[in-house]
C-alpha cells in the first residue's frame, strides 16, 4: 500500500462482501418461492424478499464503488486522502442506514414504514429499486455528496489522471441521476419515463464509467502496460458506451405510453450497445496479452478478464436478444428480462467490484498477492459463481421463451399463473444453479482465510 | 486530399489523416446512421405508396441548395487544410470561415424548411414517413451544429497559427468529421428526398 | 499504415460526444412531453386515481406484479387487469387474500377499506387506458 489512507477501503470491501452474502440468501428464498409459493409466507412475502435482494445488491455495489474509489484515488492522485476520518464516519453512517432500512423492510409492514418515514410529505416509495424510505434516500444523497467531496478534494490536490477523472464523472453522475428518484409525478407515464433516468442512466450510463475506470486501474497494475495506452482506450470505450447508451434509454419507452418513435430510436441505438461491451472484452484481453510483467495476483487478472467476457454476454448479447421493439413486444416483462438482468449485473458490476477487491485486498493486508493456495481457492469460487450464473441465465431464458410462447404468442394464450406452472421445471433448475452460486460465494469467503507462503507487498 | 500530408523524412508509408480516435467516433456515427438508413429503406419497401406520396410534399429545392452548401463547405475545409499544410495557417483561416458560413447557411435553409413543415403539422408522431424524415434530418442537423462548433475551434486555431506541417492532427481530425457530416447528407438527401 | 492516436483527442471526443448525445436525448424528451397528453390518459387523472396510485406504491405491489411490463415477474401483469377482470372481481380478489392454498403463491392481506379498494380500482382503470402501442399482445398480459 503506497498511501496510509488507502486503508479506509478495507471496511468498505468487507461490508460489500457481507451484504453480497445477504443478497444471495434472499435470492435463494425468492427462487424457492417461485416453485413453493407459500414458502416463508406470511413472514417474508415475495415482495419483501425481492426488495431486500435488489436493494442489497445496489448498496453492496455502492460500498464496492466507494471502497474502490478510496483505494484508487490516493494512488492515482499520488497524495493521501483528503479526510480518512470522514471516510470512516461515512462508512458507519451508510452501513447503519442500510441495515436499518433492511430491518424496516423485514419487520415493519411496508405501508406502515411509509407512514412512519414521511412518505406522506413526499411520496417516493413503492417504485421498483427505489423502495427506500425518504430518510434513506436523503441519507444516500448526503453520504454520496460527502463522499464526493472527499474524493474530489483529493483529486484536486494531487495528480489528475484520466482514470480518476472518469471515475469522478461516473460517481458524480451516479449522485446526480439519483436525484430523479425524488421526482414521482402522479402521471404514471411521466413517473416511468423519469424513473428510467435513475435506473437506465445508472446501469447503462454513469456506472459504466465507474466500471471502465476500475477495470483500467487494475489492468495498469497487473499488466504493466503504459498508462497512456490504457487511458486512451478507456476514453474510446466510454465514448462508445455513452453515445449508444444515452439514446438507448429509448428501449424502455416502447410500451409505457411514450411516443412511438422511441421504438425506432430505442431499437437503433440499443442495437449498438453491445459494441462498447465487445470493445471492453477485446481491450481487457489485449492488455493482458501485451503485459510487461507477471503479476503474482493471478486471481485479479482472472476477474478482470471475466468481467470483460461476462459483461459482454450478459449486457451485450442478452440485452440485444430482446432489445428490438418487435421482439420486445413479446418479451417485455417476462423471465427473459430477468435472465438478462441477472447476467448483466453479475458480469458488469459484481465481477468488476470483486476484481478490484481481489487486487486491493491482499495489498491492504500487507502482501502483493495472496498465497498460491488462497488464489486457487478464489479461482474456484470464480468458476463456480460464473458457471452458476451462466446456468441461471440459461434456465431463466428457457423459462422466458416458454412463457412468452404459451402466454403471448399462442393462439389460445394461457393465463399468467397457468403459464408459471408450465415452466416450473426451469425454476427448479434455476434454484439449483442458485445453490451452486451460493457454494461459490462461500468458497470465495473461505479464500480470504487461507494462509500460506506470501510475498511482502512491494508497492 | 491529405495523402501527401506531413512529409516525414524517411517515410513513404501511407498515413491516416487525423487521429485514430476520431475515426472510431466517425465509424460509430456512420454505423448509427447506416442502421437508421436501413430501417428507413425496409420500412419504405413495405409502404411504398404512402412514402412516395409523402415525399412529394418535401421541399426538394431546399434539399438541393443544402447539398451544394455542404459540398462547397467541404471544399473550403480542404483549402484550409492544404493552406495549413503549406505552412500558411493564418492565410488559410478565411477558407475555414467560408466553410463555417456555408454550414450556417445550411442551418438557416433547413430551419426555413422545418418551419414550413411544422406549419403543415409534420411531427415525429404524425406519420411513419414524417418520423423518418424528421429523425434523420434532425439527427443530421445536430451533427452540422457539432461540426460547426468544431470548425470554429479550428478557425480560431488557424488564426492563432497553431497548425502547420508538423501539427496537423487536430485540424485533420476536425476536417475528417466535417467531411463525414457532408457525406451523410449526400446519402440522406437522395434517400429521403429524391429516390422514388 | 501509420497513424496518430492521442489521449487528448480521445478525451475531447468523449466530452463532445457525450454532450451531443445528451442534448439529443433532451430534445427527444422535450418532444415526448409535447406528445404525452395525447397518450397518457392524464385527462382522467382524478384525485381518486392519484389516491389509488399511492396505495399501489405503499403496498409495494410492484414487488410481485408488473405494471405495463415493469416490476417483478412473480405475479400477473396489472396494466390491463381492469379490462381482463373488471372492478368487482379485482376488489373481491384483494379482499380474499391470502388464499392459503398449500404450495401456491400467496398475496398478503392489506386490509384496505372500501374507499381504498375503489381508489386502487380507479388507478388500474386509468392505467389500462394509457396508450401503450397495443402492449401487451393479448389480454393475459
Amino acid at each position: 500500500m503506497q498511501y496510509k489512507s488507502q486503508a479506509v477501503a478495507k471496511p468498505y470491501f468487507i461490508a460489500a462482501i457481507g451484504l453480497f452474502i445477504g443478497q444471495i440468501v434472499f435470492g435463494l428464498i425468492m427462487g424457492l418461492q417461485y416453485v413453493i409459493g407459500d414458502f416463508l409466507f406470511p413472514e417474508i412475502p415475495f415482495n419483501v424478499a425481492r426488495m431486500v435482494h435488489t436493494n442489497l445488491l445496489i448498496v453492496w455495489l455502492l460500498f464496492g464503488f466507494m471502497g474502490a474509489a478510496y483505494y484508487m484515488v490516493p494512488e492515482e492522485s499520488e497524495t493521501e486522502l483528503y479526510s480518512p476520518k470522514l471516510a470512516i464516519a461515512l462508512f458507519w453512517i451508510f452501513l447503519t442506514a442500510g441495515a436499518l432500512t433492511v430491518l424496516g423492510y423485514l419487520f415493519v409492514p411496508y405501508a406502515t414504514l411509509a407512514q412512519m418515514t414521511g412518505n406522506d410529505l413526499l411520496a417516493t416509495m413503492g417504485r421498483e429499486f427505489l423502495e427506500q424510505p425518504l430518510p434513506t434516500k436523503l441519507g444516500i444523497v448526503v453520504v454520496a455528496l460527502a463522499f464526493l467531496f472527499n474524493i474530489t478534494m483529493t483529486v484536486l490536490k494531487g495528480r489528475k489522471t484520466a482514470i480518476s477523472t472518469v471515475l469522478l464523472l461516473g460517481l458524480w453522475g451516479l449522485a446526480i441521476f439519483f436525484l430523479f428518484s425524488f421526482y414521482n409525478p402522479h402521471n404514471l407515464v411521466k413517473d416511468k419515463y423519469y424513473w428510467w433516468w435513475v435506473v437506465h442512466l445508472w446501469v447503462e450510463g454513469v456506472w459504466e464509467l465507474i466500471l471502465g475506470a476500475l477495470l483500467a486501474f487494475v489492468l495498469i497494475k497487473v499488466t504493466g502496460v503504459d498508462r497512456e495506452v490504457i487511458e486512451k482506450w478507456l476514453y474510446v470505450i466510454i465514448t462508445l458506451t455513452l453515445i449508444t447508451g444515452i439514446i438507448g434509454t429509448g428501449h424502455h419507452y416502447y410500451w409505457i405510453g411514450a411516443p412511438e418513435y422511441w421504438q425506432w430510436w430505442g431499437s437503433i441505438f440499443s442495437a449498438l450497445e453491445p459494441i462498447p461491451f465487445f470493445a471492453m472484452t477485446v481491450f481487457a484481453f489485449n492488455m493482458v496479452n501485451r503485459r510487461r510483467r507477471e503479476h503474482p495476483n493471478k486471481a485479479a487478472v482472472l476477474w478482470a478478464l471475466g468481467t470483460g467476457v461476462m459483461a459482454f454476454l450478459g449486457a451485450g448479447v442478452w440485452g440485444f436478444l430482446h432489445t428490438l421493439a418487435p421482439v420486445n413486444y413479446y418479451t417485455h416483462g417476462s423471465q427473459i428480462t430477468a435472465a438478462h438482468g441477472h447476467m448483466a449485473f453479475y458480469g458488469a458490476y459484481v465481477m468488476v467490484v470483486l476484481c478490484i477487491i481481489s487486487y486491493a485486498m491482499p495489498i491492504l493486508r500487507g502482501r502483493a498477492a495472496n498465497s498460491n493456495k488462497a488464489q486457487v481457492c478464489e479461482m474456484w469460487s470464480f468458476w463456480l459463481m460464473t458457471v452458476a450464473m451462466v446456468f441461471i441465465t440459461l434456465f431463466l431464458t428457457a423459462a422466458g421463451i416458454l412463457q412468452v410462447w404459451l402466454q403471448r404468442v399462442s393462439d389460445t394464450p394461457m393465463s399468467f399463473m397457468a403459464t408459471q406452472d408450465q415452466v416450473a421445471l426451469f425454476y427448479w433448475m434455476r434454484e439449483w444453479a442458485g445453490v451452486m452460486f451460493f457454494v461459490g460465494l462461500i468458497v470465495y469467503v473461505i479464500s480470504f482465510f487461507i494462509k500460506g507462503e506470501t510475498k511482502a507487498a512491494t508497492q | 486530399m491529405t495523402s501527401h500530408a506531413l512529409p516525414l523524412p524517411n517515410s513513404t508509408e501511407p498515413r491516416l489523416a487525423g487521429d485514430l480516435a476520431i475515426w472510431f467516433f466517425i465509424m460509430a456515427e456512420l454505423l448509427a446512421f447506416a442502421v437508421f438508413f436501413a430501417a428507413y429503406a425496409f420500412t419504405r419497401a413495405a409502404h411504398v405508396e404512402e412514402f412516395n406520396l409523402a415525399q412529394q410534399a418535401l421541399n426538394r429545392n431546399a434539399g438541393a441548395i443544402n447539398t451544394l452548401l455542404l459540398l462547397t463547405g467541404s471544399a473550403f475545409v480542404v483549402r484550409a487544410v492544404q493552406g495549413a499544410l503549406a505552412g500558411e495557417a493564418r492565410r488559410a483561416a478565411p477558407w475555414m470561415l467560408a466553410a463555417i458560413a456555408s454550414g450556417v447557411t445550411f442551418l438557416v435553409v433547413k430551419m426555413v424548411e422545418y418551419s414550413a413543415a411544422f406549419d403543415h403539422g409534420v411531427s415525429l408522431s404524425s406519420s411513419t414517413f414524417d418520423m423518418f424524415y424528421l429523425s434523420l434530418t434532425f439527427f443530421h442537423f445536430m451533427h452540422v451544429i457539432l461540426g460547426l462548433v468544431i470548425l470554429s475551434v479550428l478557425w480560431l486555431g488557424l488564426r492563432a497559427g497553431r497548425y502547420g506541417p508538423h501539427n496537423m492532427n487536430g485540424l485533420e481530425s476536425g476536417a475528417a468529421y466535417w467531411h463525414m457530416v457532408d457525406l451523410l447528407w449526400l446519402i440522406l438527401f437522395p434517400l429521403v428526398y429524391v429516390i422514388h | 499504415m501509420s497513424g496518430i492516436f492521442t489521449k487528448s483527442m480521445a478525451r475531447n471526443i468523449f466530452y463532445g460526444g457525450t454532450v451531443f448525445f445528451f442534448l439529443l436525448f433532451l430534445a427527444l424528451t422535450f418532444d415526448s412531453h409535447k406528445e404525452f397528453p395525447k397518450r397518457d390518459n392524464s385527462q382522467n387523472l382524478t384525485p381518486q386515481v392519484i389516491a389509488g396510485k399511492k396505495i399501489w406504491e405503499t403496498r409495494n405491489c410492484i414487488g410481485c406484479h408488473t405494471l405495463l411490463g415493469e416490476g417483478a415477474y412473480f405475479a400477473p401483469e396489472l396494466g390491463n387487469v381492469y379490462p381482463r377482470r373488471g372492478p368487482e372481481f379485482i376488489k373481491a380478489w384483494i379482499q380474499s387474500q391470502p388464499t392459503g392454498t398449500p404450495g401456491r403463491r400467496q398475496m398478503p392481506q392489506f386490509h384496505l377499506s372500501d374507499e381504498e379498494l375503489d381508489n386502487i380500482v380507479a388507478f388500474l382503470k386509468y392505467t389500462s387506458e394509457i396508450n401503450t402501442a397495443n402492449w401487451p399482445p393479448n389480454i393475459e398480459g
